[in-house]
């Protein structure tokens, strides 16, 4: 077995890799979908969304219906697109991170709880957008945005977020030790 | 070539989780503290009237007033874009610096070139806040001219180094 380099990167753990690869890979196939099944989507979130005329003040006249449901869809595609540029970002900073954190945290519960928070947060909070999108046409705007916020954004956000300052933190004191 | 992937060294590391920690932290603020930004930034236009070019005109300086906050906006907006892309950049070109480039000193010019453009999305931080305190155009300007401009192309600059040594080594 050969010593380890101190200079060298560590893989993070097989879990973390493929978590982070699962990421970019539902992002291209979003990014694809949306492509491909553009027309269907919007036919779908409209039919969904007339289906609930109260939910999303619907008041049965063209011009003023007209609108709404313009402005709705405008929102249910750009989640669709947000999801699909968060996920392929988030899905190349867990697998950076997560790199760092395994490379220059010490072993123990520290590593695990950045590495963690990193893979968890990093990967999940993207999927907010899909969340919000989905839940546009049953929903309407304000509640779909509230749920997919408290639900996915606000946990999975915060939890990348302060891995990211604490993993920041950590490499300082290795810099000020060193 | 192959070989141990190696790691740069911490001040370099140091910098690039920062940028991403910085860009989530403003995608998170953009999303939560909109209120509070958009009013924020029409106080600091309303204090900078004469910067703004307000004429008097309540039709005129709304219009002007509306241009600078989303100017401002867009500033906080590309930062977080920029940050967390530059971040990853910075990442990875200053790991491939740390395995196949040979020579302390190329290696040492190459990691101030892409730490130094690792801090570029930090010039929109600056473009949004000059924008609410010069004006829109003088703070753009400014912005550009002072900072986007000279990090930017240290970047490319440290890229382009990076791809001559890698494309020489091949050779």
């Amino acid at each position: 077995m050969s010593a380890v380099d101190p200079l060298a990167w560590r893989m993070p753990p097989r879990w973390v890799l493929l978590v982070g690869v699962l990421s970019i890979v539902c992002a291209e196939v979003g990014g694809a979908s949306m492509a491909r099944f553009k027309v269907e989507l919007a036919r779908w979130a409209r039919n969904a969304m007339l289906a609930q005329p109260t939910v999303h003040g619907l008041v049965g006249v063209r011009d003023v219906d007209e609108r709404i449901l313009d402005e709705a869809l405008v929102k249910f595609d750009a989640g669709l697109r947000l999801f699909h540029l968060h996920a392929e970002g988030m899905g190349l900073v867990v697998i950076a991170t997560a790199t760092v954190a395994a490379t220059l945290a010490r072993p123990g519960v520290a590593r695990r709880m950045i590495i963690a928070l990193l893979t968890v947060g990093g990967a999940g909070y993207p999927v907010g957008y899909l969340v919000w999108s989905a839940l546009i046409p049953s929903r309407g705007l304000d509640n779909a945005k509230a749920i997919a916020e408290w639900l996915v954004w606000i946990p999975f956000g915060s939890a990348a977020i302060v891995a990211l300052w604490w993993l920041a933190g950590l490499v300082a004191w290795r810099m000020w030790r060193a | 070539m192959s070989g141990p992937v190696r790691r740069p060294p911490l001040a370099v590391v140091l910098v690039a989780i920062v940028v991403i920690a910085l860009g989530e932290t403003a995608g998170a603020a953009m999303s939560r503290l909109k209120p509070q930004i958009e009013r924020y930034a029409a106080a600091r236009v309303a204090a900078n009237a004469g910067a703004h070019g307000f004429s008097g005109s309540a039709e005129y300086d709304d219009e002007v007033r509306d241009r600078a906050i989303f100017a401002a906006e867009a500033g906080l907006s590309f930062f977080h874009l920029h940050a967390e892309g530059l971040g990853l950049v910075l990442f990875f070109a200053s790991t491939l610096v740390a395995s196949a480039v040979p020579g302390r000193i190329a290696r040492g010019a190459l990691y101030v070139l892409l730490t130094l453009g690792g801090l570029f999305p930090l010039g929109y931080l600056v473009y949004g806040a000059a924008v609410l305190e010069a004006g829109r155009d003088s703070g753009v300007e400014l912005a550009e001219r002072w900072i986007l401009t000279p990090l930017g192309l240290t970047a490319i600059a440290g890229l382009l180094g990076l791809l001559v040594v890698l494309a020489r080594r091949r050779a």
